[in-house]
């Protein structure tokens, strides 16, 4: 018992330390691709260990939630990619670690970012959080699709975590299934929405009005800051430790735990080029396009639902 | 001569109103009126000439005649003729002079200025705010009069500033600025929405008011010359073209060496070429859309490295003198130019068929930000926001400076009025400027001088400068005092013109869209502030 917690807590600050990497590899190959050397794919650890140095500066007009905010977003993000199994499955954990769980977990981190960027009363922190939460609405149900889709599967029949990954285990040739890719694809876009990365937000750009994510979190400053940063990271590695292990099941059940982490990491990075393709190719969409953009992911996971009863 | 027609269509059509009539500097006619029949000539001259209201400004020429003179610029541009009605108020307020801006649109932001700089109001002007001032100055305080001192402290005053409110259910006010989260200058916007769609803005601008015409006054023609390139970064060299053309003029030097004349489009056409691609970048950059806006912001670096390598300053700074150019700068460097040029040609429509070939890039900017031709019209919208809203206007053609009488080319014209229109327009800008360049090095004569003197500046004597800077029409007017100073010194910049545009482009549209439809007019704020 005692070395399975050991273990459990190697893995999640294996994870809290890798999170922040896959931002940077995206940046650097769009600074690629422009001729320019780009920062160091570490400038996001920089940036943290620089912004928790510095001081915080708060609105004297904003509640306890501008405070507890940051830490709830971090806090929800770090529980909900501790649910997934990464390399190491802690079972002690079983009664509660469903997919479902991990969604509302994500949803509850999100809801405090959304109050805590009205609470300040500025106009961008309003608007922001209007706009993040019509796009999380959006994805949402390609989203559940996706989950209900794996979960569906006779031989799983739930939507527990470990059922599902104790199947992709022992299933290792459905990898390229065609459900599988286009599973895949829909978490990809639903992945892309939910981080805040091109084509539906633009995390670089410096325009105020056109924010979505980063209006709601523009009030905040130092170390409040540092965790948002941290969360939203640890968000897009839930997804993508869910396309990772989930959906490319690879390599998975090895017993040497290092060997484990090395090919996990290596199917994140292969996930990390492909976003940064798409974040160099794709444009950012009008406002009003992005429900567009919602149906053709919802229409990729009814695809893989219809799929899973058709092919069989 | 074509002015020669106009100057005696008007002196028939005002008849009697006409006190004094004068046509100077070759292409300028000026006609002193009362200042009780202004309103009623003005009128009568834009309905009944095919011109438009291009500037209106107000001169206090208290030291010579104790008077305020009023100005009003029409540009009759089917005939290369400035139309200038002027009238001389008494100084003490006790005249008041009527508005015309119900009938000419463009006037009502010129009267506004006139009426913060010289305390001059406007009867039954339509909008009577304050447009210079921030609620900070004295109400009897007025920057551009004779007797303002500029090293005299003035208290600070605070009242509220005024906006259009728009009220109903569902519809806030979102206030934008001054300062902006990029490193961009500043502008304070007020959006009246309805959830995301826009329905009123309001662009308080003046942050970086710095008294520019007031600082050139009683200064050396020389050391105005560089307050002139000091205007607008990215048009510095337009600026002091516009500058030294009016110095020229009203000097009546009417030949300039050709070598200097072919060298100054070249530099012109530079300074164009590098203004486009740092736009149509920033179209790329508002979409997120980086690869183009990479290559385009690297396109834009070799033409300033040019710049540099040619005259030492990447926005060519200090490169024009009244009557010429300071040195000689292209001799020796043809190849260089030439090279360079090639170079941009080539990866430039590389780039824009990148551009025109993605879909989503074209359906974020096609149907954005549309300015409809009246407005235009109404407005007197100017360069590349002019034409692509059906505006066919174009300095280089319509008043020729420089040697662009000489050489041929075509001016871009557009009807769809979005932000795809404005972008195309400067994309053909581009390729059409290297062909401009590329026919100067072809026809420029291999020596000679590039200036010629131009003595001491006849006192009291004024012209118009007009040069068409990347933004559009750029007209300067400059009256000389005595010992080669400048009396007055009138800037009106194409941004001036075209910021109340942008106000009527943004309706309708998302709020997420105002950044991409600001930077397809990109106006400067400085240029506009002055």
């Amino acid at each position: 018992m005692f070395m399975s917690i050991l273990k459990f807590i190697f893995q999640m600050f294996f994870l809290l330390l890798i999170a922040p990497l896959f931002t940077g590899i995206i940046r650097k190959i769009k600074s690629k691709i422009q001729h320019k050397i780009g920062a160091s794919v570490f400038q996001p650890y920089y940036d943290l260990i620089k912004l928790l140095k510095k001081d915080l500066v708060v609105s004297s007009t904003s509640s306890w939630i501008y405070n507890v905010a940051p830490y709830v977003y971090f806090i929800t993000s770090l529980a909900a990619v501790m649910c997934l199994p990464v390399v190491y499955q802690f079972k002690g954990f079983s009664f509660y670690t469903d997919l479902l769980v991990i969604v509302y977990l994500l949803v509850a981190g999100r809801i405090f970012m959304a109050l805590a960027g009205l609470d300040t009363g500025s106009t961008f922190g309003g608007m922001g959080s209007s706009r993040e939460l019509l796009v999380s609405a959006l994805v949402e149900p390609a989203l559940f699709l996706i989950i209900i889709t794996v979960g569906a599967n006779p031989e799983i029949a739930s939507t527990s975590v470990f059922s599902i990954y104790d199947y992709a285990v022992k299933n290792s040739s459905s990898t390229f299934s065609t459900i599988n890719i286009l599973l895949f694809a829909a978490m990809l876009m639903v992945m892309i929405a939910e981080s805040s990365r091109i084509p539906v937000d633009d995390p670089s750009t410096h325009l105020e009005l056109t924010m979505v994510h980063e209006a709601m979190t523009l009030e905040y400053s130092g170390r409040h800051l540092a965790f948002i940063e941290m969360g939203t990271y640890i968000k897009q590695l839930v997804f993508m430790t869910f396309m990772a292990n989930i959906l490319i099941p690879v390599g998975l059940n090895m017993e040497n735990i290092l060997a484990g982490l090395g090919i996990y990491l290596l199917k994140l990075i292969i996930i990390t080029f492909l976003v940064g393709f798409i974040e160099i190719n794709t444009v950012k969409f009008r406002l009003f396009s992005l429900p567009n953009y919602a149906v053709i992911a919802l229409i990729i996971a009814v695809l893989g639902f219809l799929t899973r009863f058709v092919l069989r | 001569m074509v002015s020669e027609a106009i100057f005696d269509t008007i002196n028939r059509l005002l008849s009697t109103h006409v006190l004094e009539s004068r046509l100077i500097n070759e292409n300028e006619v000026y006609f002193c009126i009362s200042s009780s029949t202004v309103k009623e000539d003005c009128i009568n001259v834009y309905k009944n000439i095919e011109c438009v209201l291009v500037d209106l400004f107000a001169n206090d020429t208290t030291p010579i005649d104790n008077k305020l003179t009023v100005y009003y610029t029409f540009a009759v541009r089917s005939s290369n003729t400035l139309v200038t009605l002027y009238s001389k108020l008494e100084n003490d307020g006790s005249v008041r002079i009527d508005s015309i801006a119900l009938d000419v649109p463009a006037a009502s932001l010129y009267e506004r200025e006139i009426h913060d700089m010289y305390g001059k109001d406007f009867n039954g002007c339509p909008d009577s705010r304050e447009l210079v001032h921030h609620g900070n100055f004295p109400l009897n305080v007025h920057p551009l009069r004779k007797d303002f001192k500029t090293n005299k402290h003035i208290p600070f005053q605070q009242r509220d500033l005024e906006f259009a409110t728009i009220t109903g259910k569902g519809v806030f006010e979102v206030p934008v600025g001054p300062v902006h989260a990029g490193i961009i200058e500043p502008g304070h916007f007020r959006f009246s929405v309805a959830g995301e769609p826009i329905i009123n803005l309001e662009a308080k601008l003046y942050y970086v008011h710095r008294g520019l015409e007031k600082l050139c006054e009683n200064q050396h023609y020389m050391k105005a010359l560089l307050f002139s390139e000091r205007i607008s970064g990215d048009e510095t060299f337009t600026n002091s073209l516009a500058f030294c053309q009016a110095i020229e003029k009203l000097n009546g030097i009417t030949y300039i060496p050709e070598r200097a004349a072919y060298s100054r489009v070249i530099f012109a056409e530079l300074e164009r070429i590098c203004g486009h691609l740092g736009d149509i970048s920033g179209l790329c950059v508002d979409t997120a859309y980086i690869f183009p806006s990479g290559q385009l912001g690297m396109m834009r670096r070799w033409i300033q490295l040019l710049n540099e390598q040619l005259t030492g300053s990447r926005f060519l700074r200090n490169t024009n003198k009244p009557g010429g150019l300071r040195r000689d700068f292209i001799r020796n460097n043809e190849k260089i130019i030439l090279e360079c040029i090639n170079k941009l040609d080539k990866e430039f429509k590389e780039t824009v068929s990148v551009i025109k070939n993605n879909g989503m890039f074209i359906d974020r900017v096609e149907h954005t930000g549309i300015l409809e031709n009246s407005i235009a019209v109404d407005l007197n919208v100017v360069g590349p926001a002019g034409r692509a809203s059906g505006v066919k206007t174009d300095v280089r053609k319509e008043f020729p400076y420089a040697a662009y009488s000489k050489l041929k080319f075509n001016i871009p014209e557009h009807g769809n009025c979005d932000v795809n229109c404005r972008m195309n327009v400067k994309i053909e800008e581009v390729m059409e400027s290297v062909n401009i360049i590329k026919q100067v090095l072809g026809k420029m004569p291999e020596e000679g001088p590039v200036s010629v003197d131009i003595g001491n500046l006849k006192p009291y004597s004024y012209g118009f400068g007009m040069t068409e800077s990347p933004r559009g029409e750029n007209i300067h007017f400059v009256m000389t005092g005595e010992n080669n100073t400048i009396f007055r010194y009138k800037v009106r910049t194409p941004s001036f013109c075209n910021w109340p545009a942008l106000c009527h482009a943004v309706n309708t549209n998302t709020l997420t869209d105002f950044p991409l439809i600001n930077k397809s007019f990109n106006l400067s704020y400085a240029g506009n502030d002055l």
